[in-house]
Parts: structure tokens; sequence; C-alpha cells
């Protein structure tokens, strides 16, 4: 009886925490991916574009480097999820809406960053993920990630004539 | 031409399912196997047991039993009432060695590989009488008989490698498939303490020419079940290794009456041993 009553304990302290974390997790993602979409769609005039070399027929009259970088963290519940499926193999879901906020975010900061200096377009974007915490094995560390997305802001002549 | 940048996808790298779904599937697949893994390695055990012969277990295992024997005087005296019970037990594979756990105020016995039987001091105190001391020793030794004692170390040790095995995914995982395959494994176990009060009994009458007092440690134990409501009393009942008091007593009383044994008779006064 005492094994049975020490077994529901230590099956229901976990499964709380997983409870917890999963509602958490959830909120805070819903939440994130509200604002992705609200300054997405504030920031859409300012191009951020992968080209290496500035067209001929643009007029810049000034550049720098811009960057943006954001460093996230899955949940108890998500981690707890993917390392299940790290047993079966298979596509792992949970940490997909990580890195897509991630890369999202930083995209948006490097275009604000672009924004607030007065340039009006981003080229030569390039986007490098670093994983900022150990998340193997050791289980109370976090799955955290920083992306890191950085370019060339463009100052552009309205009217070139 | 006019500038219409479009907005970012959604859903093409991500997916909408909930995750509670992935969940639920992997944490029963893996319970599932865990529990499959754990029941053919019972199985295995099951099968293995009855090969180790008594004289290997008795090699290995003797020499730790007459150590236990030795630790404490008043095993004496309960070592005599062993020595008589098993005189009636023709194939008695080694001999026993009984030893004390002092301190344990909770009376119970247990039977350990190599013909170790350990009573709790609370079990030396408490008994009634003789009868009521030589049924719980009987039943210890039913446990030798079906070698039990060795099913139980087997089915431990294979469960641990299961669960070991699969640890690396968390304590969620294998402690959900400890508690699955811990109830599981309650209906053997319910069935071997049955087939162990039985050989007990016959023990018993062997001995004293009635089983008169046998069921007197289950009645002494019996009360303290009336206090708990019948719901949580079903659910205990479903968690317990032991068969309930009540039941081994009727199941006892039956076997009493399917064999004819007389159940009054003189009992015999058991006098704890003290520790001088």
């Amino acid at each position: 009886m005492a094994s049975a009553i020490e077994a529901a304990i230590n099956l229901g302290v976990p499964l709380l925490l997983l409870a917890v974390a999963y509602f958490t997790g959830r909120r805070v993602e819903r939440q994130h991916y509200a604002s992705i979409r609200a300054r997405e769609s504030e920031l859409r005039m300012l191009p951020a574009v992968t080209f290496r070399q500035i067209p001929s027929a643009w007029a810049v009259d000034g550049l720098g480097v811009v960057s943006g970088s954001c460093v996230v963290s899955v949940d108890y519940f998500k981690r707890f999820l993917a390392g299940l499926r790290t047993f079966v193999g298979g596509r792992v879901t949970s940490y997909e809406t990580l890195l897509d906020r991630a890369r999202r975010e930083a995209i948006l900061r490097c275009k604000e960053d672009a924004r607030r200096r007065g340039f009006q377009a981003v080229v030569n974007l390039r986007i490098e993920t670093t994983r900022v915490t150990r998340a193997s094995n050791n289980s109370r560390a976090t799955a955290g990630v920083e992306v890191l997305a950085f370019g060339t802001g463009l100052e552009l002549r309205r009217d070139p004539r | 031409m006019e500038y219409d940048p479009k907005l970012p996808a959604d859903g093409i790298n991500t997916t909408d399912e909930n995750p509670l779904r992935e969940f639920a599937l992997l944490i029963a697949g893996l319970v599932g196997v865990a529990i499959a893994l754990i029941a053919i390695a019972a199985l295995a055990v099951d099968r293995l047991v009855p090969l180790v012969p008594p004289s290997l277990e008795a090699r290995w295992f003797g020499g730790i039993a007459e150590a236990i024997a030795a630790e404490d005087p008043r095993s004496a005296p309960v070592q005599a009432l062993v020595d008589r019970l098993v005189a009636h037990w023709d194939d008695a594979p080694y001999p026993f060695h009984v030893g004390v756990l002092d301190g344990e105020p909770d009376p119970n016995a247990l039977a350990l590989p190599g013909g170790a039987i350990l009573v709790t001091s609370g079990l030396l105190e408490q008994v009634g009488s003789e009868n009521e001391l030589a049924q719980v020793l009987g039943h210890e030794l039913g446990h030798f008989r079906d070698r039990d004692h060795l099913r139980g170390l087997g089915r431990g040790l294979a469960a641990q490698l299961v669960l070991g095995a699969i640890g690396g995914s968390g304590e969620l995982v294998s402690g959900l498939s400890a508690f699955a395959g811990a109830l599981a494994q309650r209906g053997f176990d319910r069935r071997q303490e049955r087939q162990a009060d039985a050989f007990g009994l016959a023990l018993v009458q062997a001995e004293y020419g009635h089983v008169a007092g046998a069921g007197d440690f289950f009645a002494r134990l019996a009360p303290s079940d009336h206090e708990v409501p019948a719901a949580g009393r079903r659910l205990a009942r479903y968690l317990e290794t032991h068969p309930s008091h009540e039941d081994r007593i009727s199941a006892l009383a039956a076997e009493a009456k399917a064999n004819g044994w007389p159940t009054a008779g003189p009992l015999t006064p058991w006098v704890a041993p003290s520790t001088e």
C-alpha cells in the first residue's frame, strides 16, 4: 500500500508539472504568435531580402549592418514530448514551433533595427542559429536557442530623378 | 509598379495538431512496450526458476541464511517449530534457518533464497498461540515449495533491467511503467499467497491433528480493514500484494472443510521469547 502511494506521488508530481507547463507554454506561444503576426504586418513595407548585390537601379544614399537576435526556450512539456519522440523518431513538432518563432522574431527585430536607423530595405539577410543551453540528457537544463538575423540596411533615395 | 509584399505563411514549418494527441500516443506506446517487455521477462523467469536446482540455491544462498539465523537468540524456539513442521514435508529441498528482524513492530514473515525465514519481532510478540505462528511459518514454507522467493527476486531483477533500459526517457515513463507493471503483478502474487496458505494449513493439520487457530493471525489483522470506506477498500485490495484477510480466512476454512480437517481442538500456548 505504502509503495502504491509512493508511486502515485512519484507520478503525480511530474504529471502536475507537465500540465502546468502545457497550459502556460501554450498561452505564451499563442501570445507570441499573435505579436509576431501583428508586427510582420506592420513592417511589411520594409523588405528584408537575401540579395547579395544591390540592384544597379537602386540609388543608395547610405548603408550599414543591421541585426536582430532572439533567445527562446521551450517549456517542460515540449521538452518532455521531444524526449519521447527521440525513441521512435519522426518530426519533432514540439521544437518546430520554437524555431519558427525564433526565426521570425529575429527577422522582425532586424527589420526594427533597420527602421529605427532610417533604412528602407535590408539586403543580404542571413540567419544563424546557436544553442545557448545544454539540453542533452541533463533534465535540469532547458532547451533554448538563439537565432541571429543580420543583413545590410540600405537608405534609398525616394525619387532618383 | 506598386510594391505589394506578401506576409510569411503560417503552418508550413509548424503544425496545428494538438500536442496532447502526440503526447498520449507516445506515452501509451512506450508504456505498452515496457509492460510487454516486463511481462515477457516475468514469463521467462517463471520458466527458468524451476530449472534452478535447490542444491544450487542452497550452495549460493545457504551461507547467508545460516548467518542471519545465528544473530538473534529469539530465533531458537521458532527454529524448533519450523523443524517440527518440516518433518511433515517429505521432499523438503534444504534445511531452513529462522532469523529475527528486530525492532519491527508489524507482524510479518519473509522467505529469502537459500532457506532463510525472517520473522519480525512484532510477530513473535503478538501471536496468541503456537498454532497461529505455525500457520504463518507454514505459509512461508509454502513459498519455498513453489519457489516463489526466487520468482520474486528474478522478476524484480528483470523489471529493473527493463526499466533501466528505458529510464533515459525520464522518470515519468519509467514511473508509469513500473506502476502498471506492479499492478499487473498483483494477480500472480495473490494466487501464490493462496497456494502458500493452503500448504501452511496442511502442515498445521499434520502437526496438531486439527487446524484450530490457523486463521487467528488474519483475524488479528482484519479489523483495520473496516476503518476504510468501501470504495477505498476495493482500491486497496487491488493494490495489495496479498489477498484480503477475510478472503484468506474463508479460503482457509473452505480448505479445511474440503479435506475434512477438524477446525476445533486444543491450542498450544506460545510464550514470546526474550532477548536474554
